[in-house]
């Protein structure tokens, strides 16, 4: 372990200038939100690559500005991310990881084997009528299950649970380790035939839609899985029209801090 | 000639020379640009336009790619300046980062094989080419003077990754050593810049 972390640690310089494959970057990433230090080091080595940048600047051609600016001024503007802390309806003390134990990781893949046994059950039903599309529907539900189950059999899995504002619980099984989660919200709140909840990944460089939560099954919404998750993404449920909206159009009603 | 606001500079106490890009008027305008401020992302925008094409050019060279990428960047400063946060850097280090992690990705998304290995032959120019840029400016001369107090091995890592928009692997097959070596001398390299350059 020991050499690991120093090997990692040295990849501190490649870091800051773009220079880490996705792999690496992602155990390096974790690797910085442990270590303080790092995270120092990469605030002084980033203002040092600045610099180089800086070094090389370029007089932009004058009609560029006045199409930035007006191109800004037609552009929408993300909100501060602070819904944690300014609704006091939202969990009061910071959330939590907790290591996942063999017995909630079984309880998951039970529940799991439950809700592919609910779509299996549906597309015995339907068979005859859609065979390919229910097919397509079948294989593209067993690739999430074995991603579900790969998320939750990780060996740093931890599990996350926050209160949903407007009712119901989220939970969140992660694998740093995998940049990946798994979502699922229970005792939603029942919504309009017109409205939806959406999932988002929000963070330093935008929101990025995850996915529509289906209707809940019995109480349960998800299993849904998220990856290519990045630093300082946190992840986000809104309401918002059936179709899905690009951004969310509304408050966020849980807001879950990853911690990478 | 560093322009350090008044209300910034403790009295009393002499603030090191620093680039006017990196001093807390750009915090400042970029605060203002969450509120949505149109001057000041005017402000914002002469201050780092120029410093954000070099970048993007210098890792892309194609000129109308260099300018989308520009553009791309100062509309992500504009849309995301909420969630700026001073804790973790200046503003100038964050919109450099966007710069370029922006440009590497383009080079990393379209780049072909074919194109790589055009991109490898050129390589050996590289670092001349970063010393014929830096020149006139007082930024200028100060980076290249610095670059300069690095070994042959770390300059040139440096270099290769940050204007070439390498990865470490490349780096190492380009210099012809250890991937190991190139990662220490990366971040060795860097960390002789900074304190050559005298950023916190």
């Amino acid at each position: 372990m020991g050499g690991s972390r120093a090997g990692l640690h040295t990849l501190v310089g490649a870091y800051v200038m773009d220079a880490v494959p996705d792999a690496d970057r992602a155990a390096f990433e974790r690797h910085l939100t442990g270590c303080e230090p790092c995270r120092e080091e990469v605030r002084g080595l980033r203002e040092a690559t600045a610099r180089l940048g800086a070094a090389v600047a370029i007089e932009p051609r004058p009609q560029l500005r006045d199409q930035t600016l007006s191109a800004a001024r037609r552009l929408r503007q993300l909100p501060p991310l602070v819904a944690q802390r300014r609704d006091p309806r939202m969990a009061r003390r910071p959330a939590r990881w907790t290591r996942l134990s063999g017995a909630v990781r079984q309880s998951w893949l039970a529940r799991l084997a439950a809700t592919a046994a609910v779509i299996l059950a549906v597309v015995v039903v339907g068979l005859s009528l859609h065979l390919t599309s229910m097919q397509h529907r079948l294989s593209s539900d067993e690739q999430g299950s074995h991603a579900i189950a790969a998320v939750l059999g990780a060996s740093d899995a931890k599990m996350m649970t926050a209160k949903v504002r407007t009712g119901g619980m989220a939970t969140v099984v992660m694998s740093h380790r995998a940049r990946e989660l798994v979502f699922t919200a229970s005792k939603l709140s029942v919504l309009p035939q017109s409205r939806a909840y959406e999932l988002w990944l929000m963070g330093p460089a935008g929101d990025k839609p995850v996915g529509m939560l289906a209707p809940a099954h019995g109480g349960m919404a998800g299993p849904m899985v998220v990856r290519g998750l990045v630093h300082g993404d946190r992840l986000v449920l809104t309401v918002e029209p059936v179709g899905g909206s690009p951004q969310p159009t509304t408050s966020p009603i849980v807001v879950i801090g990853l911690g990478i | 000639m560093p322009d350090v606001p008044a209300d910034d500079a403790a009295p009393g106490r002499a603030e090191p020379a620093r680039p006017a890009a990196a001093d807390g008027g750009l915090e400042r305008a970029i605060r203002a640009v969450a509120r949505g401020d149109e001057r000041a992302f005017t402000t914002v925008y002469d201050q780092v336009a120029a410093a954000v094409l070099g970048t993007a050019r210098r890792v892309l060279r194609d000129p109308a790619q260099s300018e989308e990428v520009m553009q791309e960047v100062l509309l992500e400063v504009w849309r995301t300046a909420a969630r700026f946060d001073p804790a973790s850097g200046s503003a100038f280090s964050w919109i450099m980062m966007l710069a370029h992690r922006r440009a590497v990705d383009r080079v990393r998304t379209e780049q072909r094989a074919a194109d790589r290995q055009l991109r490898a032959a050129r390589a050996s120019i590289e670092y001349d080419e970063v010393i014929d840029a830096v020149e006139s400016r007082l930024e200028h001369e100060r980076v290249r003077r610095c670059l300069g107090s690095l070994t042959d091995l770390q300059r040139e890592s440096v270099t290769l990754a940050y204007y070439g928009g390498y990865s470490y692997p490349e780096v190492a097959r380009l210099l012809g050593v250890a991937v190991g070596t190139v990662k220490t001398r990366m971040r060795d390299g860097l960390i002789r810049l900074r304190d050559c350059l005298g950023v916190e």
